[in-house]
């Protein structure tokens, strides 16, 4: 069963056609990476697939459930199931990161309140986040921190899917393998669906099981990193070797 | 139902079942509390244990480790499951548990009173540079910002004109009609004029039009300057070789400092207007009668002092404006405590001015 599946998205924007019937699948339990140049429609994309904007045609379904056809308890419901990492985290300003990662878990109820406190910590850990984090707030970090404390909230509910925007970008390479390193665990030792979307030839060569590309407003092509580099799609030819050699 | 403990020859043994996750951590946290689990190693059986989620296996270690207990092994528990504990266990254990600290009434009185002398000392830092940066805008009047002066000109002033007349306007003939009922008793309506006309060109006018731009402009300025803060716009304008004060404080500082004396003529004119037309029908004094009065007994000292009151608030208002918005912190909630404190800030600093002003001028026969 696949975690994530989008059947022939049509997006319009401004009259301009973004996606013309984009389709693809994300298996249970795989890295998969959304690439494509910039402007592509990437994070578009993304934000149809969590719910976040309508696409004009076409079939959302997480993890069994239709997101553009299902009744709002139902879709809350799903909400609780996958965790969103924002490009710059998205934390809630005013919040230290602990509280940020507390807020999913305060909100859902029914979780004994001496157990929050472990359970956040739990989860600061998981995102590889050292435990003295927890007390500062977002501006007090570094863009690479704030990546791993919005990382931490998003794993709050126990997600099976996690969906990152360019995990990335913005970091140093030495910092972006880290947070490669981290998803990879996640994804193997959690069991998680991870969906990002990325730029990073470095991510894509070191932690992705599948990549799709996205092009023209379709998918030209989807497979492991090795099919997609034997492909001769000009785009993922100058990508795979930026040089020029 | 979710736990069952057996022991057998001195062997603890804890069978799991069911579905251990997130959606029944009460109820899995309140099973393992209740079960008096034995301070000894147990041996973990998973063989009806159906889900287990990273949350559950913390809470199961948690209690574990409360009850004195220890994992001492397991059997037919899934790979995935006993992946899950031995991740949650290397993983957990790390307490900071950071308390913030509790202050006594004394400390706390102190901590206030040096955060109060900071902010005076901070805003006189302020003030100082704004001073520094007018005294560099005389010597080269060509850095003058004339652009962003008249915007902000047209903000302050023109678009305030409509409210200040109205309030003014309104406060004026609720002042005739109060002195009025008085001084009818005693056959001195007309002496309303004089208390209309010099208590608002003196006071209410210039403190009116002050709470009222503190309140228009002042937030204004902060929530302004702070969102540039915030979205780093100002430090781009450093990185540019332009100076913040030049191109942001200054233009708005002399704008109001332009504007207050304006409005506090309009609001002059619109409350003796509102007077003037009250006192009418209720007092019998014709305009004609008004305006003879208001013009033998309204000294133009008056007036001016109360122009010259508003410059002054308008000073006041900006740079405790601006420099809210110049220092706020870098997070969504802070500009609005920030606009919120400007508000509070201008009207007390008006009205300790104000008062000021008229021990001041008491003593200098003014």
């Amino acid at each position: 069963m696949n975690a994530v599946e989008a059947d022939s998205i049509v997006t319009r924007i401004n009259g301009r056609t973004l996606h013309d019937g984009v389709s693809f699948s994300v298996p249970r339990g795989k890295i998969v990476a959304l690439i494509g140049a910039s402007g592509v429609g990437k994070s578009v994309l993304m934000r149809e697939l969590i719910g976040l904007a309508r696409p004009a045609s076409g079939t959302v379904r997480v993890l069994g459930t239709d997101v553009w056809s299902a009744p709002e308890d139902e879709l809350n419901v799903l909400r609780r199931r996958f965790g969103m990492m924002f490009q710059d985290g998205a934390l809630f300003s005013s919040l230290t990161v602990a509280q940020n990662v507390a807020t999913p878990l305060r909100e859902r109820g029914g979780i004994p309140p001496q157990l929050i406190e472990p359970l956040v910590q739990l989860r600061i850990a998981f995102a590889g986040l050292p435990p003295e984090a927890a007390v500062r707030l977002p501006s007090e970090l570094s863009g690479g921190m704030r990546k791993r404390a919005a990382v931490a909230r998003a794993l709050a509910l126990e997600p099976e899917l996690l969906f990152l925007d360019e995990p990335t970008s913005g970091l140093d390479p030495v910092t972006a393998r880290g947070f490669d390193k981290r998803v990879r665990f996640l994804s193997d030792e959690l069991g998680l669906t991870v969906f990002l979307v990325t730029h990073d030839l470095d991510t894509l060569l070191g932690i992705v099981d599948r990549a799709i590309v996205l092009a023209g407003g379709k998918v030209v092509a989807e497979g492991t990193v090795d099919e997609l580099r034997r492909h001769d799609d000009p785009w993922l030819r100058s990508y795979f070797n930026p040089h020029g050699t | 139902m979710f736990l069952t403990v057996t022991e057998e020859d001195g062997r603890a043994s804890l069978a799991l079942s069911g579905d251990w996750n997130l959606a029944r951590i009460g109820e899995l946290d309140a099973a393992l509390s209740a079960a008096r689990l034995p301070a000894a190693p147990l041996t973990l059986d998973g063989s009806q244990l159906q889900t287990l989620d990273t949350s559950a296996a913390l809470t199961l270690l948690l209690r574990v480790a409360a009850a004195g207990a220890s994992i001492g092994g397991c059997v037919n528990l899934k790979p995935a499951h006993m992946r899950i504990i031995e991740t949650v266990e290397a993983q957990a254990g790390v307490r900071p548990a950071v308390a913030p600290r509790a202050w006594g009434i004394v400390a706390g009185i102190g901590y206030a009173a040096v955060a109060f002398a900071r902010l005076a000392l901070a805003h006189l830092d302020f003030a100082g540079r704004a001073a520094a940066g007018v005294a560099q805008l005389v010597r080269h009047p060509g850095r003058w910002r004339w652009k962003e002066t008249i915007a902000q000109l047209q903000h302050v002033c023109i678009e305030a004109i409509p409210v200040v007349a109205l309030v003014s306007a309104l406060i004026g003939t609720v002042l005739a009609y109060l002195f009025g009922l008085q001084a009818e008793k005693y056959g001195a309506s007309i002496f309303v004029v004089d208390a209309v006309a010099i208590g608002s060109a003196r006071e209410l006018a210039p403190l009116l039009v002050a709470v009222i731009v503190a309140g228009r402009s002042g937030a204004a300025f902060t929530a302004q300057l702070g969102t540039m803060r915030l979205t780093e716009e100002i430090d781009a304008l450093s990185t540019l070789g332009l100076s913040p004060l030049q191109v942001l404080v200054l233009p708005r500082v002399l704008a109001l400092v332009a504007s207050l004396p304006l409005l506090v003529f309009v609001g002059d004119v619109a409350a003796m207007t509102g007077a003037m037309l009250a006192s009418g029908p209720l007092l019998g004094i014709s305009p004609a009668v008004f305006i003879e009065r208001l013009h033998s007994q309204l000294a133009l000292r008056h007036v001016f002092i109360g122009l010259a009151k508003g410059a002054v608030f308008g000073a006041t208002i900006a740079l405790i404006g601006t420099r809210a918005g110049m220092t706020v912190g870098r997070d969504a909630r802070s500009i609005g405590i920030a606009t919120t404190s400007t508000v509070v800030r201008c009207i007390v600093a008006v009205i300790v001015l104000d008062a000021f002003f008229a021990v001041w001028l008491q003593q200098v026969r003014l």
